[in-house]
């Protein structure tokens, strides 16, 4: 009866080791899937990281007007972007040197906060001239600065008169160079882009974001000591990790070599590394 | 007996188990690899459709600077590639009397069949002059040729003509004739000076000139009226369309009127052909003829058959045709290296 009814030991011991082995067989699947899915997934965050990262350069360098990379290193990169570009309609005169311009949108659609400074458009050459000079002081409000436009070179204000905005240059920006009727201004943000030893992720390096007097942001974790910024002068091929003060103006590509790693989380296991490396030309270079 | 139900339905629950516990284990990396991999492919595709429509945003406002001929349009749509560039452009002010300054905006969007209602959107916007006298007041008669005779009776004058109709009255008279080595007259030959002299030749004819010929001539680049007469009588009275003759036509009278005219080849006219406003040649007959109240330009096509040309006709400077013609060739002209991102 016993017989009948249940297992012999030779038939528990048989079914032990099988299901041992499948279960084995299943569990190292499974560890293996699940390594592979976590190593997918610091792959994927560090693509993510350096991608948003190149992302928001990109947007700043590309906007660049000639003349708006200050400083070119193999590890720091200045940039000066326009918040808006806007064309004079009418000119003061005197010391205030008051200017009114038409900007798309207007004050109000400028992150008024990140100006650090205004440039002058010479038509002559297309070269900018950039003077740091804050928005408070510059700032002349726009309560009659559409219809001044209107009356002295009859800019079509219709519906847009939050479009023109008075600014305050004074004598001390921009000098006697200040912009004349149909010349361009630019009020522009200055950013500087650093790779340094990271503060969140030692011993990594990171990004970091600097805007014109403000403490420098960490954005970009993880990046590996490869990282650099390279630079292509105007009719040349290859890219140079610095240029110098006077070759600035003819700067007309910036390579982001932002390569990633990510530490693995075991002595075991290699680290995760992501190559990256783009190529941003600038839209207004020479 | 029968035998024990219990023990075949353990071991048929044991095999289940491992059944289900290996299918979750599937599905589980399954899952979380589509996750990592469908993450990835949506970002990649929302950044490839923003670089799109930056792209159309780029190439709407360019596409809209090239096609304004005469009056500035309010606003344009363009389909283009898988978005639409949405265009449109507002005087922002008046930097003499012939140049204005507009801003043109330029809105792309391209369409995420996935997420329907948020469309991939960049805008760019440029300042752009509005050249309203493209073509300088040279002469009433201005060619590439070596020599210029004006046969009797025929007259070429740069004094203005129009001084007694034209709403401003008589403006300063302009340059009569210009050649590259002489201008001979027989005829009447007047303005001031009666005469100039251009010996840099094609180049400097081109570079004194400025007008973008190649453009003018482009198949592609509209123009009011191609190959057909302007239906004159129907028309305002104060329009001057822009009118470009492909080839070689003889000009008779019923191609008389006003306006732009531009012969890509040789204009050619008989004397009863009559025009008010500009004409512009690739060059002109050895024989000019036919009565022209405005300007005569030829030589832009940088062959010049004949090394002098006879006029027979009459060419007289007309101050307010001209400027009328002038201001439907004007055209837009974007600031040099200053296209900007907005948003």
């Amino acid at each position: 009866m016993n017989r009948i009814h249940g297992f012999t030991l030779v038939e528990a011991l048989i079914a032990l080791v099988l299901s041992s082995l499948v279960l084995i067989l299943v569990s190292t699947t499974f560890l293996v899937q699940n390594r592979y899915q976590a190593n997918q997934v610091l792959r994927a965050a560090a693509h993510d990281n350096v991608r948003s990262a190149t992302d928001l350069i990109s947007r700043e360098l590309r906007s660049s007007m000639r003349g708006g990379i200050v400083v070119a290193g193999a590890r720091t990169l200045t940039v000066r972007s326009p918040v808006a570009v806007g064309s004079v309609c009418e000119r003061g005169s005197g010391f205030l040197a008051d200017r009114d311009v038409h900007f798309d949108g207007g004050a109000a659609r400028m992150a008024t906060e990140e100006i650090a400074g205004v440039a002058a458009h010479d038509p002559a050459d297309g070269a900018w001239e950039y003077q740091l000079w804050p928005w408070f002081i510059m700032d002349g409000g726009s309560s009659a600065s559409a219809a001044r436009c209107a009356t002295a070179t009859a800019a079509d204000t219709t519906d847009a008169s939050e479009d023109f905005h008075t600014l305050r240059l004074l004598a001390l920006a921009l000098g006697s160079d200040a912009p004349d009727v149909g010349e361009l201004v630019m009020l522009f943000r200055e950013t500087t882009f650093t790779i340094e030893p990271s503060d969140l992720e030692p011993p990594m390096l990171a990004l970091f974001r600097q805007p014109y007097l403000e403490d420098p942001v960490e954005f970009a974790s993880g990046i590996d000591s490869t990282a650099r910024f390279g630079y292509r002068l105007s009719g040349e091929s290859s890219y140079r990790d610095t240029i110098p003060e006077g070759d600035l103006d003819d700067i007309d590509a910036v390579q982001l070599q932002l390569d990633a790693r990510r530490l693995s989380e075991s002595a075991e296991e290699e680290d995760v590394t992501f190559g990256w490396s783009t190529n941003l030309l600038l839209r207004n270079a020479p | 007996m029968t035998p024990p139900v219990g023990g075949r339905e353990r071991e048929g629950g044991f095999v289940l188990a491992l059944v289900v516990l290996m299918l979750f284990a599937i599905a589980m990396a399954s899952g979380a690899g589509y996750l990592v991999v469908s993450a990835e492919s949506r970002m990649a595709r929302h950044s490839g459709e923003s670089e799109e429509a930056l792209a159309i945003a780029r190439g709407g406002l360019n596409r809209f600077v090239s096609e304004q001929l005469g009056v500035v349009a309010d606003s344009a749509r363009y389909a283009m590639g898988n978005g639409e560039a949405a265009v449109s452009a507002r005087r922002v002010a008046e930097v003499d009397e012939f140049t204005h300054m507009y801003f043109v905006r330029s809105a792309a969007t391209v369409p995420d069949p996935l997420a329907q209602g948020s469309p991939s959107r960049r805008v760019v916007g440029a300042y752009a002059y509005h050249r309203r006298r493209p073509l300088p007041l040279h002469g009433a008669l201005v060619l590439s040729v070596a020599d210029i005779s004006v046969e009797n009776p025929a007259e070429v004058s740069g004094d203005d003509a129009g001084g007694a109709v034209c709403p401003g009255g008589a403006q300063p008279s302009i340059t009569g004739a210009i050649a590259r080595e002489g201008v001979a007259e027989d005829g009447t030959l007047e303005g001031s000076p009666e005469y100039e002299l251009w010996p840099g030749g094609y180049a400097q004819f081109m570079n004194q000139v400025a007008l973008r010929w190649d453009i003018l001539t482009d198949p592609s680049f509209p123009v009011d009226f191609e190959d057909v007469r302007p239906p004159f009588s129907t028309l305002p009275a104060d329009s001057f369309p822009v009118v470009r003759l492909n080839g070689s036509p003889m000009l008779n009278p019923s191609w008389s009127g006003r306006g732009v005219l531009i012969v890509t080849e040789e204009f050619r006219a008989v004397p009863s052909f009559s025009w008010e406003g500009i004409v512009l040649a690739g060059w002109v007959d050895d024989r000019v003829r036919g009565s022209i109240d405005g300007m005569l330009v030829g030589g832009f096509s940088g062959t010049e058959p004949y090394d002098e040309i006879e006029v027979q006709g009459t060419i007289r400077y007309h101050s307010c045709n001209v400027d009328r013609a002038n201001a439907s060739l004007s055209y837009l002209e974007l600031v040099d290296d200053a296209v900007f991102e907005i948003d």
